[in-house]
């Protein structure tokens, strides 16, 4: 990020008219018809994670300028890695001062309800205007103790299942098994030919936790029940965890010490013919991997017993501190930011990057442009929460903080532990956990 | 032959054990994203690639990032070496009511860790409005600074013969003069071993430079390239490792001009 | 000008000028570490969570944590990767400023080199460390490799023990240097005098080092052994980055644990808990440190 951009959008505000002239009146014209009227001489800051792609983040930046240019309202952006977003929110919300707006992942917005602005009127005038929301909006934004929708969702970075197309045809298979079972003998095959899977098991935030909890799912396991009483030590999470050792066997060596980053280097280093990622992965071949790129693929996670694809995603949503001096200037922003003129850009100009929480913008052209990219649009339909099938909040996301779901599973595909033992661990840290919560 | 191998065999030793890091750093700075991970013999630069350079001095804020962290480095160490030399002084020399219990609190001081305190502190520094503006920093590094260059500078002074400031005493100097005039030249080194230590601890900081500050602009090094350099799970080694080891630069010159001065103002405050 | 005079000299009397000097130490201390430090221990008693101030409860927090086995793992692993880690930088510390003591051609730039991993931001060079531990592109390995010393990959992070030691061998990288160069001022500090009496004396090299060197190293000993495992105690950075407390909490420590429970978690009382725990062990240290310089 350059140093005076800061400077450079407040700038632009300043010169409304010119701006309006060249370009901003269609916009102009929506936000006229927008019920959330910006305070006079509101500012905003914004805190948000730092763009995975280079188009996120100069598109987001442009749109920002329009939105200055149309209100009059200027806008400074900060980012931070994503990693590092927790720790500014919780900061924001002990001490009461910070960015108007944080662009935050999962649960953030449940571990501090109470001092985020009623997004309600926001999400249902959003929601009306672009064909509702997914149901996994719902749960990463709608706060059922304090009754109120806490955060607007934007929507996620996308899990699929990464494959070497060359590889699993070598292997014997025309097409990549839609089950899990098929998947196994696949695995093994790759396994044998030298080119087993990789899949995180360390203590990695989004791939360790996509994986786990895509076969946890698959398999009917729950980490909860609706009235957060612990459901995890079940016959359908040893089944899980079963699957899982077998699976783990045909892994390449090392996998418990991986982070984020480990699967996209030996996927891309062609040490491994399949794995779980974002669209990172086939979005960074084509640039740092040219002569590899086209045999990379992109696939929905293959189906277990539940008979229905279960996807894991990182999600992010927005959410207005209380403190925040212009919380209809706030609202209005994110409002037209995830309108049809700017977010279809946005949206296609990162190719897939970020599926959106409103079902609208899934029938964008970019989606089918490339049936690498289909798997990612879909990943949000098939998704379900952290905690599932428990209450969304607080306690749910302390346990995935805790990687209590990972540690479970490395600790039957690493540590060699039964996966009763594990699924009763797991069933004593969650239970601390949520009473804790 | 017996010298080689009394010396400079353990010495290479330990230069590959302490180097190998900074090996790697050098070699991912010029390495094409594709030749780190491929490659036929990782300690080998086969396509050379000034990229990652240009684009860490072009595309970021690296340049700025590293003059904020000049700043806040050279500001808290000036600062922490002034007080800790002045605490040091009444503590030694003084002699006042309770300066015993002061030097035990101040080791005391030494123990309390920032991963405890950032949050009981970012409240103490959205009171005083001092949020996102780079130079709290100052104070703020002066916490874990002030302990330690205390402690070193109490040792280093203890050791200066007390007859000078007695001969200066007679001819009628205050203490301040003497302070100033006589103690403070004799101190010198003492006073650059404590400022490069501050120097580099503050150089390091992370944890509160990360959460006490959030404009880009007023980010540090080490804040700046982990907030703006890995995106989600794509990390781009590349300009990541040039930084670091651009960011090493100022210390180890300082260290090559200073590490005699280092070690004799330490020596002189270990002294029995 | 006569009336200045006394003023002045009322400022220099020992008491209020010492009183003056130690003030603005004091009011940085007292303020930015004192009073947010005394906060903590208040949060650590109370259940205060993310944006709420929570009750008086206590010691319960502490009840809690103590029951907890990711605690007590995080805790004993803390205190045996501050060990072992002191131990190391301690042996190979005193090694290389036994080295580095001699004068030989290049010493100057030796000492200013070996410096440097102490030198180098942190959460960089744990970056670094990351790839030559990595299990698919270690140098490290391949060179273990082609010298024919080992078959296939070191899987240096993935088992619990494998991932706690090599966070041990990067720590003691790290802190390394920091102990040679004490050592190395406190070797500098040694009359020649003493060896060649000794040599006199029929003293071999050993016989001189534990005669001589070592006890007269012990001092520094304490201040550095002390300083450094505050440090260590209270690591964070370096394991974040490497390992984030896994595989399965193997790596955690107070640091990383409280952490995730008051930062990702919200549980700032429980939080503040952990993270207060380890005092306790600095305290003990701080002692040393204390007893050792009132000693001198």
């Amino acid at each position: 990020m350059h140093p005076d951009r800061r400077k450079f959008l407040q700038l632009s505000a300043a010169g409304i008219g010119a701006g309006a002239l060249a370009g901003g009146l269609p916009t102009l014209a929506s936000a006229a018809d927008s019920p959330f009227k910006p305070e006079k001489g509101a500012s905003l800051q914004l805190l948000r994670w730092t763009a995975f792609v280079p188009s996120d983040q100069t598109i987001w930046d442009e749109n920002t300028k329009k939105f200055s240019a149309a209100t009059g309202v200027p806008v400074s952006i900060q980012s931070l890695s994503w990693n590092d977003m927790g720790p500014k929110g919780a900061l924001a919300a002990q001490v009461g001062s910070g960015p108007d707006i944080i662009m935050g992942w999962n649960d953030d917005p449940f571990v501090y309800p109470d001092k985020l602005v009623d997004m309600t009127d926001l999400v249902d005038n959003m929601g009306r205007a672009h064909g509702g929301w997914y149901d996994n909006a719902r749960s990463y934004c709608y706060d059922q103790d304090v009754k109120r929708w806490v955060s607007l969702p934007v929507g996620c970075t996308g899990n699929a299942l990464n494959y070497r197309k060359s590889w699993v045809k070598e292997a014997g298979y025309a097409e990549f098994p839609k089950d899990l079972d098929g998947m196994l003998k696949l695995a093994r095959v790759l396994k044998k030919n030298g080119h087993p899977p990789g899949f995180a098991l360390g203590h990695a935030v989004g791939d360790a936790n996509s994986w786990t909890h895509w076969i946890l799912w698959a398999y009917g396991g729950k980490q909860a029940n609706p009235d957060n009483s612990i459901a995890i030590n079940s016959a359908e999470t040893v089944n899980a965890l079963e699957y899982a050792r077998q699976l783990s066997e045909t892994f390449i060596d090392g996998v418990a010490g991986w982070d984020d980053s480990s699967n996209n280097k030996a996927f891309a280093g062609g040490k491994i013919g399949m794995t779980m990622n974002g669209i990172s992965i086939w979005y960074n071949g084509k640039k740092d991997t040219p002569e590899i790129f086209p045999d990379f693929a992109n696939v929905t996670p293959p189906m277990g017993p539940v008979k229905t694809p279960t996807v894991s995603n990182n999600f992010t949503s927005a959410f207005i501190f209380k403190y925040s001096k212009y919380p209809n200037a706030a609202k209005e922003y994110l409002r037209f930011m995830l309108d049809k003129p700017q977010a279809e850009r946005w949206v296609t100009e990162m190719k897939g990057y970020v599926t959106p929480a409103l079902k609208a913008y899934a029938d964008l052209p970019i989606w089918t442009s490339d049936p690498n990219i289909t798997p990612y649009r879909d990943a949000l339909a098939h998704a379900k929460y952290d905690g599932y099938n428990g209450k969304p909040g607080k306690a749910a996301a302390q346990a995935l903080d805790e990687f209590v779901i990972v540690d479970m599973f490395a600790d039957v595909c690493v540590n060699k532990m039964t996966a009763k033992d594990a699924a009763k661990k797991a069933e004593g840290k969650l239970q601390t956990i949520y009473k804790r919560a | 032959m017996l010298r080689l191998l009394k010396i400079y065999v353990p010495l290479a030793l330990f230069g590959v054990f302490l180097l190998l890091p900074f090996l790697w750093m050098l070699l991912t700075t010029f390495k094409s994203n594709q030749e780190l991970l491929n490659t036929p013999n990782p300690f080998w630069v086969f396509h050379g690639t000034f990229s990652h350079v240009t684009d860490l001095l072009t595309q970021t804020a690296y340049l700025q990032w590293f003059g904020n962290t000049l700043f806040v480095a050279v500001a808290s160490t000036v600062l922490s070496v002034f007080v800790s030399y002045i605490t040091a002084y009444a503590i030694i020399r003084l002699r006042f009511p309770g300066s015993e219990v002061v030097s035990t609190a101040i080791f005391l001081a030494y123990i309390v860790p920032p991963a405890i305190l950032f949050i009981p502190l970012a409240t103490i520094i959205i009171q005083l409005h001092w949020f996102d503006k780079l130079w709290a920093l100052v104070p703020i590094y002066a916490t874990f600074l002030v302990p330690f260059c205390t402690w070193l500078l109490i040792g280093f002074l203890k050791n200066i013969p007390r007859e000078l400031e007695e001969a200066a005493r007679v001819d009628g100097a205050s203490n301040i003069a003497i302070l100033w005039r006589i103690i403070f030249p004799i101190a010198v080194p003492g006073l650059i071993s404590a400022a490069i230590f501050s120097f580099t601890l503050s150089w390091n900081e992370y944890l509160y430079a990360l959460v006490f500050m959030s404009s880009s602009g007023n980010k540090t090094v080490s804040v700046g390239m982990t907030s703006e350099l890995i995106r989600g799970d794509v990390f781009q080694w590349g300009q990541l490792m040039a930084g670091a080891l651009i960011g090493v630069l100022p210390a180890i010159l300082v260290y090559f001009f200073f590490v005699e001065y280092y070690v004799a103002g330490l020596s002189g405050s270990v002294k029995e | 000008m006569t009336s200045r005079a006394p003023l002045l000299a009322r400022l220099d009397s020992p008491r209020v000028l010492g009183y003056l000097l130690i003030t603005p130490a004091a009011i940085i201390l007292l303020g930015l570490l004192a009073y947010p430090l005394l906060l903590g221990i208040w949060l650590s008693l109370t259940t205060a969570t993310i944006g709420k101030t929570g009750e008086f409860v206590g010691l319960q927090n502490y009840a809690t944590i103590f029951a907890d086995p990711i605690f007590r793992g995080a805790a004993l692993f803390s205190v045996f990767y501050t060990v072992c880690a002191e131990f190391g930088k301690l042996l190979l510390g005193l090694t290389l400023a036994l080295l580095l003591n001699q004068r030989f051609r290049g010493y100057r730039i030796s000492r200013a080199l070996m410096l440097l991993p102490w030198v180098a931001p942190t959460v960089l060079s744990a970056l670094a460390w990351l790839w030559l531990l990595d299990p698919q592109f270690s140098a490290l390995s391949w060179l273990l490799i082609r010298l024919h010393l080992i078959h296939s990959n070191i899987d240096f992070l993935g088992s619990g023990w494998g991932a706690r030691f090599s966070l041990i061998v990067v720590n003691i990288w790290r802190g390394l240097p920091y102990f040679a160069i004490g050592y190395l001022a406190g070797l500098q500090g040694i009359s020649k005098d003493l060896y060649e009496a000794a040599a006199i004396d029929g003293a071999d090299g050993w016989q001189a080092f534990r005669r001589i060197t070592w006890p007269l190293l012990l001092p520094i000993t304490t201040i550095l052994v002390a300083f450094s495992s505050i440090f260590t105690l209270t690591d964070f950075q370096l394991i974040w980055t490497i390992t984030h407390g896994g595989p399965t909490d193997a790596t955690q420590v107070f640091t990383t644990l409280a952490y995730q429970r008051a930062i990702s978690g919200g549980q700032l009382g429980e939080g503040a808990a952990i993270a207060v725990s380890p005092i306790v062990f600095m305290v003990i240290l701080a002692y040393f440190v204390v007893r050792s310089v009132r000693e001198k």
